[in-house]
């Protein structure tokens, strides 16, 4: 037989059945759409946390701890394939409290030391100018110029409450400070003033990615470092070592993503402790696999479920037709013929189901994602759901292969036993039937 | 040429462990030349339905061996068989056996479909039986708007239309009147000397051997070959 007279055949008879047919394939429809909908949500959630994830951080960035005392053993790091810099930061970890002045504008920061000719290598973006080349030259934080306030800015300040917040945005310098000077101050613990030092801005740190971060951070050169624990031992009771004054952090940079799985590898190899947010997405990856695998796997619970109905619809098609089998065979049919003709009308009932389900599914995905933010949003008014851009529920191309394979093959599955049945029939008994 | 050798047959009946044997088929042998027509008549429950099966291929005989065309067709399988009569056996039924779902035309069509002919072929086929059983008119009706008479040429178009060499007929005239009876006998008849077909026709009726080149009568499972002459 034609395969193409094979489905007319399977269509003629789906017709004569339409309604028990239906309801075969709306059960069908029904499991299928649960599996794919209850699956689609960690697909979701798994993108929304990876972009949340990659949205904030460098990727190609490893941080880098030594587990001991030692300092860094930044040749062997370098020689590793594939790095591109390591950049370093040094925090300044004693009490001793920046005090940034512009203009008749001051306000409070925060110090760090940098090594700008790595941070350039590892090609670290900035908003605006260029990485320092000279010992005074430093990079502010994109917010630092908000955060200088005049005398007259921090008294209404004061006065107000913390609720008029519209204000705020027109509150400390307007101007950029690109190309201007600065002074910076610190202050020790017990109240002591070091001297005043000028710098000049030459960069401009990046936006932060969210909307209620700051970065009024300034970043100097690590030639600074020596000068300014002098200046603060100078005035303070106490005097610090660098190694107490200073806390260090390194970051090794990758040349790109796919270099980072074996840069970790030596780092580790090296006995040092690293961080890298390749690793983290691992760990969401693993965790959102065992996710997508126990709701596909509950999902198929509710396909089988529907399976069910097909074998019944299948067995009950067999036993009506069993006299139409017999004149089949007579005529010339093969076991194998009528085989295949059963086995394609429940394939073709869940193929239908799933083409139904897959339609479905994105319906609801697509009005979830619309609607879940902003009924969270209409319960909770305080949480901000709706501005995260949570996406609940993706159909990727993949949970639509998967979820079709499944539904199909339990189809074919369920009704494999009654086309079995329907090639035993004997020919002398159907065709005695009446 | 169909040869049967030796054919017994015993069927079991009751519950099991309990069983007792009703030999059907005892020791039946003769043969079958291309182009004729057999007749075996007998009396109800004589066994012949059973001969029949057993030649088609739907039973398979206890002891004994059948030829068919020069093949030993007694130990195929279920799909060997089908293969064969696909080509070989056209089949008329006394109770018609057609597709209530579809038209004549649909009937006579489905062992080619079956078979795998294109459609444009297909078509062209059936055209032509439906002319020789004289039905052009009443294609497109649904077997329950058709006579007893048409239905029964329905049957016997959709057992020609693959062209095979032998045809099977049990009881083609029983569900018939007897004016209708003498119409499908003479067509059978027409098709046997037009195009050399063999057929081997079942019957309790007597007048179905008017038209046969050799009877035969059945009682109580043996087979016995009656002196005719030659009409
Ligand atoms: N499947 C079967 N099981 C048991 N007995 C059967 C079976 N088929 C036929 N018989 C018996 O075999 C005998 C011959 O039947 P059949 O060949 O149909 O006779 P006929 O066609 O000559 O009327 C009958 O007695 C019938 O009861
Ligand atoms: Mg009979």
């Amino acid at each position: 037989m034609l395969f193409k007279d094979q489905i007319d055949f399977v269509r003629q008879h789906v017709k004569k059945n339409r309604m028990r047919i239906f309801t075969t394939v709306l059960a069908t429809t029904m499991g299928c759409a649960f599996l794919i909908v209850l699956a689609s949500i960690a697909f979701g959630l798994q993108g929304t946390m990876k972009e949340e994830i990659l949205s904030d951080s460098a990727v190609t960035k490893i941080e880098v701890y030594s587990n001991d005392e030692e300092k860094l053993d930044e040749k062997a790091i370098r020689s590793i394939p594939n790095v591109q810099a390591i950049v370093n930061k040094s925090n300044i970890q004693a009490s001793a409290f920046p005090t940034v002045k512009f203009e008749n504008r001051s306000g409070n920061s925060e110090i760090s030391f940098s090594n700008f000719e790595q941070a350039k290598k590892a090609k670290l973006k900035l908003s605006q100018g260029t990485y320092p080349s000279k010992k005074n030259e430093v990079i502010v934080g994109y917010n630092l110029g908000q955060n200088l306030l005049t005398k007259q800015e921090l008294k209404a300040m004061e006065k107000e409450d913390d609720t008029t917040k519209e204000k705020e945005n027109k509150r400390g310098l307007q101007q950029s400070l690109l190309g201007k000077e600065i002074t910076v101050a610190f202050q020790t613990e017990d109240d002591k003033k070091t001297k005043t030092r000028n710098y000049k801005v030459v960069g401009i740190g990046e936006k932060p990615v969210k909307e209620w971060l700051t970065d009024s951070t300034i970043q100097m050169d690590e030639a600074m470092k020596p000068i300014v624990l002098r200046d603060y031992n100078k005035v303070a009771d106490q005097k610090l070592k660098e190694k107490d004054f200073y806390y260090v952090s390194h970051a090794v940079y990758a040349t790109d993503l796919e270099a980072v799985k074996g840069i970790l590898k030596k780092l580790k190899s090296m006995h040092l402790s690293v961080y890298s947010v390749t690793e983290q997405l691992d760990q969401l990856n693993v965790f959102f696999l065992a996710l997508k695998i126990g709701l596909i796997f509950v999902g198929t619970i509710a396909v089988l479920i529907a399976s069910i109905g097909i074998y019944n619809t299948m067995t009950m098609a067999v036993t009506e037709r069993i006299r139409e089998i017999g004149v089949m065979k007579a005529i010339g049919a093969g076991p194998r013929l009528v085989q295949r003709l059963f086995v394609m009308e429940s394939a073709y009932i869940g193929i239908l189901g799933t083409v139904l389900a897959i339609l479905i599914s994105y319906i609801i995905s697509f009005a979830s994602n619309l609607l879940l933010p902003k009924i969270l949003e209409a319960v909770m008014p305080e949480s901000g759901i709706g501005e995260l851009g949570i996406r609940f529920s993706t159909i990727p191309w993949e949970l639509v292969l998967i979820a079709s394979a499944i539904s199909i093959g339990v189809a074919i599955l369920s009704g494999w036993r009654p086309a079995r049945k329907a090639t035993k029939i004997d020919v002398i008994q159907a065709l005695r039937q009446d | 040429m169909i040869q049967l050798q030796h054919i017994s047959h015993t069927f079991k009946i009751g519950k099991k462990g309990n069983e007792r044997g009703v030999p059907v088929l005892k020791d039946i042998s003769f043969n079958i030349n291309d182009g004729e027509i057999i007749s075996i008549v007998g009396k109800s429950g004589s066994g012949k339905s059973t001969l029949l099966n057993v030649i088609a291929g739907f039973l398979k005989p206890e002891t004994g061996s059948i030829h068919m065309n020069g093949k030993e067709t007694t130990n195929f399988t279920e799909a060997e068989h089908a293969k064969f009569r696909m080509v070989n056996t056209g089949f008329i039924f006394q109770n018609f056996q057609l597709m209530p779902g579809l038209t004549a035309k649909e009937n006579i069509e489905l062992p080619l479909k079956i078979k795998g002919v294109p459609k444009q072929s297909r078509k062209q086929h059936v055209q032509e039986i439906l002319q020789k059983v004289e039905l052009e008119k009443v294609a497109d009706h649904y077997p329950n708007e058709l006579s007893g008479g048409q239905q029964q040429r329905v049957c016997i178009a959709r057992a020609l239309v693959t062209n095979p060499p032998i045809i099977l007929a049990d009881e083609p005239t029983g569900s018939l009147d007897s004016e209708t009876e003498q119409e499908i006998l003479q067509l059978i008849k027409q098709l046997n000397v037009q195009m050399g077909i063999t057929f081997v026709i079942i019957t309790h009726d007597e007048e179905v051997a008017t038209i046969a080149n050799r009877t035969f009568r059945m009682h109580d499972g043996v087979l016995k070959e009656v002196e005719t002459v030659a009409i």
